[in-house]
C-alpha cells in the first residue's frame, strides 16, 4: 500500500506524518498524533463523535476522510478551542447547564455546536436539533444540551453580561 | 457485523483531470474515484473492494456551482450538498433540490458528500438524484477522446449501475433553466430525519392558468433504481389539478412501483403510503414551489 507524507496544521500546531493510503483522519490523529479527544464510535458517519473541524468552522466525520486527502489542512478539535486558558463560551456552557454525562460525544458535540453557532448565530429550538443531527448522544436525552447551545448563543452575543 | 477496518488499496491524487482520465483508463475496473468519500469509505470498510482510489481532492475546476438563467444550474464534480443548500439560486430557481439538500444526511455529511456522488452512487433511496431526477439534467462524462453527455433518464440502469464507463469521469450536470410556470418540490419519509429514505418523491409540473401543462414525477425507494411514474404523468399532463384528479393520481402510483420489505419499512407500507406522498408532494409544489 502506498504512503504519503503530509502536513496538518492540528490546533494551529503543524505536524508532519506519513500515512498508509487507508488511514483514515480519525486514526492519523488519535494514533499518530496523539489528539485523543477525538472519538471513534460508529466508524460510518453516522455518531459524529470524531467529528472535527476543518479551516475553522466546517465540521466533517475524521472517520469518513482519508488524511492522505488532507494534506495542508488545518484542523480544529476539542483540545483547540480553548484560547489562553479559557475554555470556550460553548464548552464552558456545556459544563454549566450540565449537558455532559459520560462525555464520550461531547468533543464532537461541542466542536459541532461551534460550527452552528457560526453558522447561525441565534439559532431556535427547532434549528438547533437540527444542527445537532449526525451528533448522538445516548445519555442525555439531548435537553440539557439544546440548553448549553441557548446560553452559549446568549453568551457569545453578549447577552445577560 | 462485518469488520470496519478499512480494507488496503493505493491512494492516487492526481492533480488536473487528464490525470485523472488516464489513471482511469489505465485501472479500468480496478479503480474507484473518490469525491466526497461519505458512501465510498464506509464501502470499503465493508465488502467493496478494489486496488486503486483515484482521489479528485487535488483536481482543480470541479467545484464549479453556477447559474444564469439562459443556461440553467451548473454542478460540478465537487460541489457538496452544503454548497446547494448555501445557494440562493438554487433556492429560488430549484426548490425541490434544495428542499431535498436540506433535508440530506447530517451537517456533517452534508459539507462532504458532493452531489454528483450522490447520483454516481446509483442508490434507489438518493435525495438530492431524486429531486434532479424531476428537474431533468444532462451529465458530462469525460474520458481520453472527449465528452458526452447522458441525460438522467438514461443513467441509473439497475442498482448501483450507472451508464458511465469505467474509463469516464462525470465532469458535471447541467440542469437546464427554470421555464414560466414551473414548480417543483421534494418529499421524503424516514423514521428519524438522519435516516435514508424509507420513501421518496419529488416533482417538476409547469403549470399554465391553473392547468398542468406538463409533469415530471419522480419516486424513490420503490424499485431497483428512483424511477418516474409515466403513467401519473400522463394524468397530470393538461389537466387542472383537483382534488378529485389528486384522488385518481394517489390510486395510479401504488400501480406503477414495486416497493420490496427491507430494513427501512415493507413493501406493503411503502405502497400504501406513495400515493399520498405524491399527492403531497404535489400539493407542495402548487403552494410553495413557484421557480422566482
Amino acid at each position: 500500500m502506498k504512503k504519503h507524507a503530509i502536513t496538518l496544521t492540528v490546533n494551529g500546531e503543524e505536524r508532519d506524518l506519513v500515512v498508509p493510503s487507508n488511514r483514515t483522519l480519525l486514526d492519523a490523529l488519535r494514533e499518530d498524533l496523539g489528539y485523543t479527544d477525538t472519538k471513534y464510535g460508529c466508524g460510518t458517519g453516522e455518531c459524529g463523535a470524531c467529528t472535527v473541524l476543518v479551516d475553522g468552522t466546517t465540521s466533517i466525520n475524521g472517520c469518513l476522510t482519508l488524511a492522505a486527502t488532507m494534506d495542508g489542512a488545518s484542523i480544529t478539535t476539542a483540545a483547540g478551542l480553548a484560547q489562553d486558558g479559557n475554555l470556550h463560551p460553548v464548552q464552558q456552557a456545556f459544563i454549566d447547564n450540565d449537558a455532559i454525562q459520560c462525555g464520550y460525544c461531547t468533543p464532537g458535540m461541542v466542536l459541532k455546536v461551534v460550527s452552528l453557532l457560526d453558522e447561525n448565530p441565534t439559532p431556535t429550538e427547532n434549528e438547533i436539533r437540527s444542527g445537532l443531527e449526525g451528533s448522538i448522544c445516548r445519555c442525555t436525552g439531548y435537553t440539557k444540551i439544546v440548553e448549553a447551545v441557548q446560553d452559549a448563543s446568549n453568551r457569545m452575543a453578549g447577552v445577560g453580561e | 457485523m462485518t469488520s470496519r477496518v478499512m480494507r488496503d488499496f493505493d491512494l492516487l491524487l492526481p492533480e488536473s483531470v487528464p490525470e485523472v482520465l488516464e489513471l482511469l483508463a489505465d485501472h479500468k475496473d480496478n479503480c474507484a474515484i473518490l469525491s466526497g468519500g461519505t458512501d465510498l469509505l464506509v464501502a470499503l470498510k465493508f465488502d467493496y473492494a478494489v486496488d486503486n482510489v483515484v482521489s479528485l481532492a487535488l483536481v482543480p475546476g470541479l467545484d464549479d456551482l453556477s447559474f444564469d438563467p439562459d443556461q440553467g444550474l451548473s454542478i460540478g464534480a465537487k460541489v457538496t450538498i452544503a454548497d446547494i443548500v448555501k445557494s440562493q439560486d438554487v433556492k429560488t430557481y430549484y426548490p425541490a433540490l434544495w428542499q431535498a439538500a436540506k433535508v440530506f444526511a447530517t451537517p456533517q455529511l452534508r459539507n462532504t458528500a458532493t452531489v454528483l456522488g450522490n447520483i454516481m452512487r446509483a442508490s434507489p433511496a438518493g435525495d438530492c438524484s431524486l429531486a434532479l431526477y424531476a428537474l431533468g439534467g444532462d451529465l458530462q462524462l469525460k474520458n481520453a477522446s472527449g465528452v458526452r453527455d447522458v441525460s438522467l433518464d438514461d443513467f441509473w440502469l439497475s442498482y448501483g449501475v450507472t451508464a458511465r464507463q469505467s474509463d469516464e469521469l462525470a465532469i458535471s450536470l447541467r440542469v437546464p433553466p427554470p421555464t414560466a410556470g414551473q414548480k417543483s418540490a421534494f418529499q421524503r419519509m424516514t423514521r428519524t430525519t438522519e435516516d435514508l429514505s424509507k420513501i421518496n418523491a419529488a416533482v417538476s409540473l409547469t403549470m399554465a392558468d391553473g392547468v398542468c401543462q406538463s409533469a415530471r414525477v419522480a419516486m424513490g425507494c420503490v424499485g431497483p433504481t428512483l424511477i418516474r411514474l409515466p403513467k401519473v404523468e400522463a394524468m397530470l399532463g393538461g389537466a387542472e389539478i383537483t382534488e378529485d384528479l389528486l384522488g385518481e393520481v394517489s390510486d395510479m402510483v401504488a400501480a406503477e412501483i414495486t416497493p420490496i420489505d427491507d430494513i427501512r419499512s415493507s413493501a406493503d407500507y411503502r405502497r400504501k403510503v406513495a400515493g399520498i406522498l405524491v399527492r403531497r408532494v404535489i400539493n407542495l409544489a402548487l403552494t410553495e414551489g413557484n421557480n422566482q
